[in-house]
């Protein structure tokens, strides 16, 4: 039981940890991806239909990353360059990717009688760790994707904290002007970073049809996109802080899931559906202070300095 | 959001650049329809077809508008304040709950009694759930805009549970309500179509918006929060006050949505029916401008397109998401637009400040 809910915990807070990640990249920067919820519905689509084409994981992986990309540079494109509002902007590529989705789902496949399904991103265990008691079969049994999100939250700090590139990214969304100054484009460092957390989100959405479900169903993503979003938030766009945020939303995503295949009902389902959205809020709404880049969600103008 | 309102578009803009997306957005739906093998103008001219087709098709344009004009007005208002209410869609499902809570218990009573206290119910219900968000961004200044996006799952959740258990149907075979009293239904506005009095309802909410904004007192203080928080403060004005009364008055306009819906449409409540109202109010308040009067006729233009478009691609092999991607297309370029705005007006100023240069 315990072995489960927390191997279900990791399970789910792979996806949440990659989303949160690019996130805080870009964020970090100044630029809020707010499409990341239609991002991470597009990566499961694109994700779904390759590997389901193609028969191979990796193409579906790779094909995530594409889609992902492609959105974000969409997205780039308004925000960066035109310097359109984030906000508006990210709710009209979320509308859009929910439509897109259904869509391009039927042009695909018609309507087929049963749901599509291809067998889930297969688990592998890690030679000896995996039989460690209790904890050995949750940590080291699990799907690549896990494994990568796991090794990127080091890195993501590392390359945040102690590379030049990091230094530059953070002084991107702190001081524009600095990182102008010195002859670095500031555009060019926020439309690669959108791009790259593009590939990364979609990557995210394909661990729900491919990593966790094995199909593609219209409300797969359900709002956790936005929930990594918030995530970012909570853990002070800092890569460990997402670490914490994620493992605790994958629990209680973990917990959901589990008590309702398994028929205890000590509280309503819906309340632990809620459960995430809730504890998002409390966490806002409680969280004294914020370290927020300084220019988050500002177009950054040239001339007017 | 500086570009958007320093392009407080009159005359004959205020006309041209929405027409503008909205034809670039037709046009680039029409692209996609091509790649599935279908004839992008057979379809619109369907679209067009079936929506004016009869009498019944023309009232149903407006029945659709009408809680479109409401989720729009929810977004429009608080954005005039520069505040983001995202989550529509869970103030709506709270005043459905309301409405038909109400329409259920009280169905009996007369319904000039019945109805009001609906319409009430529901502003209420949506218009207090939104004004917690108003209030957390008042007291914690916690971002409005992760708030109201959250607590439309907590509501989606809530109304689940209530469907599930305390308003589930008599019969308890479905997640849904028992149909409510036809004394409690919203009358019809034309016999024999869909479109009830709720649309003159929406109509007056929409009039009413205006009058608030752009003729009282408070309008004024709501859009100078909206045009610059700061400057607003040193004029003494208590923005965190104004943040909670937006959210409530913004609220309460997705509320009555859903008593138009539930009453006038529904007759019932059921489990995640009308799941866009919500996204597409925040596309419609964006191509009307945020304005009233704007935001009525972009949402009759959406209804228009559901309608037509729904009953098109039952005969033209295009599934009926395109309606979806449709508006997503003219979105996008509503903001394009604004963009593109921005750049003409830079190059004019250009032009004048060159030529003046010359003259001298």
């Amino acid at each position: 039981m315990i072995t489960g809910l927390l191997a279900g915990a990791l399970q789910m807070s792979t996806p949440l940890m990659m989303g949160a990640l690019a996130e805080v990249y870009a964020e970090r920067t100044g630029v809020m991806i707010i499409a990341i919820e239609g991002i991470f519905l597009l990566g499961a689509w694109g994700g779904f239909v390759a590997a389901y084409s193609t028969g191979s994981m990796m193409l579906g992986l790779l094909a995530a990353m594409a889609i992902g990309t492609a959105t974000a540079l969409v997205y780039g494109i308004f925000t960066v360059k035109l310097k359109q509002h984030q906000i508006v902007t990210g709710t009209a590529i979320n509308i859009f990717a929910a439509g897109l989705g259904i869509f391009l789902y039927r042009v695909f496949f018609g309507v087929p009688l049963l749901p599509l399904t291809v067998d889930p991103l297969e688990r592998i265990a890690v030679p000896g760790l995996s039989s460690i008691p209790v904890i050995g079969e949750a940590l080291f049994h699990q799907n690549a994707l896990t494994y990568l999100a796991w090794a990127l939250i080091p890195v993501g700090y590392w390359v945040l904290y102690k590379t030049q590139l990091g230094l530059i990214l953070r002084s991107t969304g702190e001081n524009p002007e600095a990182v102008d100054a010195a002859g670095i484009k500031v555009e060019t460092v926020r439309f690669g970073t959108v791009l790259a957390a593009g590939a990364l989100d979609g990557l995210a959405g394909a661990f729900y049809s491919l990593g966790f479900l094995g199909m593609y169903t219209n409300d797969i993503i359900g709002g956790r996109g936005w929930i990594a979003f918030a995530i970012c938030f909570l853990g002070n766009w800092n890569p460990m802080g997402v670490l914490v945020g994620a493992l605790v939303f994958g629990l209680a995503d973990a917990m959901a899931i589990q008590l309702q295949t398994s028929g205890v009902t000590l509280v309503p389902n819906e309340f632990l559906i809620a459960m995430p959205y809730i504890l998002t809020i409390v966490a806002t709404v409680a969280r004294k202070r914020f370290n927020v880049p300084a220019t988050l969600g500002v177009p950054y103008e040239k001339e007017r300095r | 959001m500086a570009d958007m309102k320093s392009t407080e578009r009159k005359g004959a803009g205020a006309v041209f650049w929405p027409l503008f997306s909205v034809f670039m957005g037709l046009a680039a739906s029409g692209l996609m329809m091509t790649l599935l093998g279908a004839d992008p103008i057979e379809v619109y001219r369907r679209i067009f077809a079936m929506a004016f087709r009869d009498g019944y098709n023309v009232a149903d344009i407006f029945a659709k508008a009408t809680p479109l004009i409401l989720t729009g007005l929810a977004f429009g208002f608080a954005f005039r304040a520069n505040l983001f209410n995202i989550g529509a869609q869970g103030q709506f499902y709270l005043g459905c709950v309301a409405s038909v809570w109400c329409a259920l218990r009280l169905g009996h009573l007369s319904p000039w009694l019945v109805l009001p206290l609906c319409v009430l119910l529901a502003a209420a219900a949506g218009g207090a759930w939104a004004s917690l968000v108003g209030f957390a961004k008042a007291r914690f200044n916690s971002s409005e805009f992760l708030i109201s996006m959250m607590s439309t799952y907590v509501a989606l959740a809530l109304m689940n549970f209530l469907l599930r258990g305390p308003l589930r149907e008599a019969k308890g075979e479905y997640p849904q309500t028992d149909v409510i009293s036809e004394g409690s239904w919203i009358p019809q506005l034309i016999p024999h179509t869909r479109l009830h009095w709720g649309f003159v309802l929406a109509l007056a909410a929409a009039a009413l918006a205006w009058f608030i904004l752009w003729r009282t007192s408070l309008g004024y203080r709501i859009r100078a929060v909206g045009m610059n928080r700061d400057a607003a403060r040193y004029a003494g004005m208590d923005s965190g006050k104004i943040f909670v009364i937006v959210f409530a008055v913004s609220g309460a306009f997705a509320g009555l949505a859903g008593f138009t819906e539930v009453n006038g449409i529904q007759h019932m409540l059921v489990q995640g029916f009308s799941p866009m109202v919500g996204a597409e109010g925040i596309g419609i308040a964006i191509l009307g401008n945020a304005h009233p009067l704007g935001i009525v006729l972009a949402a009759i233009l959406f209804g228009a397109l559901q309608v037509g478009g729904n009953l098109a691609v039952q005969t033209s092999g295009v599934p009926a998401s395109i309606v979806g991607i449709m508006e997503g297309f003219v979105m996008l370029f509503v903001i394009l637009s604004y963009a593109l705005q921005i750049r003409l007006a830079s190059a004019r100023s250009k032009r004048k400040a060159r030529e003046e240069g010359d003259r001298r």
